[in-house]
């Protein structure tokens, strides 16, 4: 047991490893590869030159990762505790704290021109904060999309392709009898909703992240329940690039045209509105706009992503038709 | 007297829909596999979601509330079977070992 507990923490084997994946003990293909490189690896590990280096290597950098989890260690410690003798007493007055709130909910409507004043605080007062979270959600979809994206100049091996698009196609909920029709009724809802959300932010609890987040939970559906090949029509790669390219940039421009010209009262030329009325808070609206497609996108292209390594239709399904074979192992959907 | 028996339906139907509840939550912790845990978790999520919702709806009265409460039933009705029916799929389509937890009723 112990034994087991070593190797398994230095990485040499993994004990669920039968347990979790099921799909690649039948793969004739993937053993064969396998077998190669542990060949590979064994011819390597009985040289004495090879594992001479290697054992040099191993211990410098046992060494150096030891003095920087150390130093690391030590640093931060030390930034928390410094940074903690810095707040104020538990139960002492804190006029630092309170004055932005209270100046928030005072003049919060005069200022921004939105009754809602999470809104206001979040795409006026502090716009560049929401401008950063925007960009945080595009980074993690660039970063998802370099890991599992497939395209012509990505390849990945044959084997992995064909079991991507082996798994979509079977896994294809479109077929059902159910869920078109669940989705033919709930959708137009889902998407209203969430239209209504992103437009009423400025006067309603919403805004710009939860309403991308229900639209992005609609555009799931819809892929799901009317196939993937649906939503490829209108959605591809290029157009969400777009769309998050617009967004972001159309952002940063309004914002920062906003806090050159009109921050803290100066006259910018763009007219706040009553409070209540739809056209009303001034940027807050278009802005909601931006960060909602950006967010909605991002959830898309999250699931088209894990689900098949592309957004739109850059995989080429045909040619990989031709390559089908039999499912190993599996009996047939029933 | 019409409040009194208002008070009473509200409350028969809350305690009712609060004991679908507690055997949904007896069921998904007492059963062993997971397609019995899922049709003991149907019980909850239809029957006792709607008794409750009922009861809300009486008791807010006829107005507006009323109209919500019956679109969040109409929504939770449609949405909720059609996910245990994809989860069922999932787990009987990939689980290898289907035929010690069901017996398909051709092998009976």
């Amino acid at each position: 047991m112990k034994e087991l507990l070593r190797s398994w923490i230095e990485g040499e084997t993994d004990p669920l490893e039968d347990l979790l994946d099921t799909s690649t003990r039948e793969d004739q293909d993937r053993e064969a590869r396998k077998k190669i490189s542990q060949e590979k690896i064994h011819r390597l590990e009985k040289d004495p030159k090879v594992q001479e280096s290697v054992e040099r290597v191993r211990k410098r950098f046992r060494k150096i990762y030891l003095a920087v989890a150390i130093i690391s260690c030590i640093s931060l410690s030390c930034v928390l505790l410094y940074t903690i003798s810095l707040l104020p007493r538990y139960g002492a007055e804190n006029p630092r704290a309170t004055e932005v709130v209270s100046r928030y909910v005072e003049k919060g409507i005069e200022e921004t021109g939105a009754v809602n004043i999470v809104s206001g605080m979040i795409l006026d007062y502090r716009a560049f904060d929401t401008l950063g979270e925007s960009h945080v959600l595009f980074t993690a979809l660039i970063c998802v999309m370099i890991l599992l994206r497939i395209d012509r100049k990505n390849q990945r091996t044959g084997y992995e392709d064909y079991y991507t698009i082996r798994s979509d196609t079977y896994y294809d909920l479109s077929k059902d009898a159910i869920l078109p029709l669940i989705g033919r009724i709930l959708l137009p809802c889902i998407l209203l909703y969430g239209i209504y959300i992103l437009l009423n932010g400025q006067n309603s609890p919403g805004g710009g992240f939860s309403g991308g987040a229900v639209i992005g939970a609609g555009m799931i559906l819809f892929s799901a329940a009317f196939g993937m090949k649906t939503a490829d029509r209108f959605l591809t790669l290029k157009l969400c690039n777009m769309i998050t390219f617009v967004s972001l940039a159309f952002y940063a421009f309004a914002k920062g045209y906003v806090f050159f010209m009109g921050a803290n009262g100066l006259e910018s030329h763009i007219p706040k509105g009553t409070p209540g009325a739809i056209l009303s808070g001034g940027m807050i609206l278009p802005l909601d706009i931006a960060v909602g497609l950006v967010v909605s996108v991002t959830m898309f292209g999250f699931y088209s992503l894990f689900r098949r390594g592309s957004i739109g239709m850059d995989v080429d399904y045909e040619s990989f038709s031709s390559k089908r074979r039999k499912r190993p192992g599996g009996k047939k959907k029933s | 007297m019409g409040e009194w028996v208002q008070f009473w339906i509200v409350a028969v139907l809350l305690l009712s829909g609060v004991l679908c509840f507690v055997l949904e939550v007896i069921g998904v912790f007492r059963f062993g596999y997971v397609l019995n845990r899922m049709h003991a978790s149907g019980i909850g999520d239809s029957m006792g979601f709607f008794l409750v919702i009922l009861a809300l709806m009486i008791a807010s009265g006829w107005n507006f509330t009323t109209l919500k409460l019956l679109l969040l039933i109409l929504f939770m009705w449609l949405t909720s079977p059609t996910s245990t029916h994809f989860l069922s799929m999932v787990e009987i389509n990939t689980n290898p070992y289907l035929s010690r937890h069901v017996r398909r009723r051709d092998e009976t």
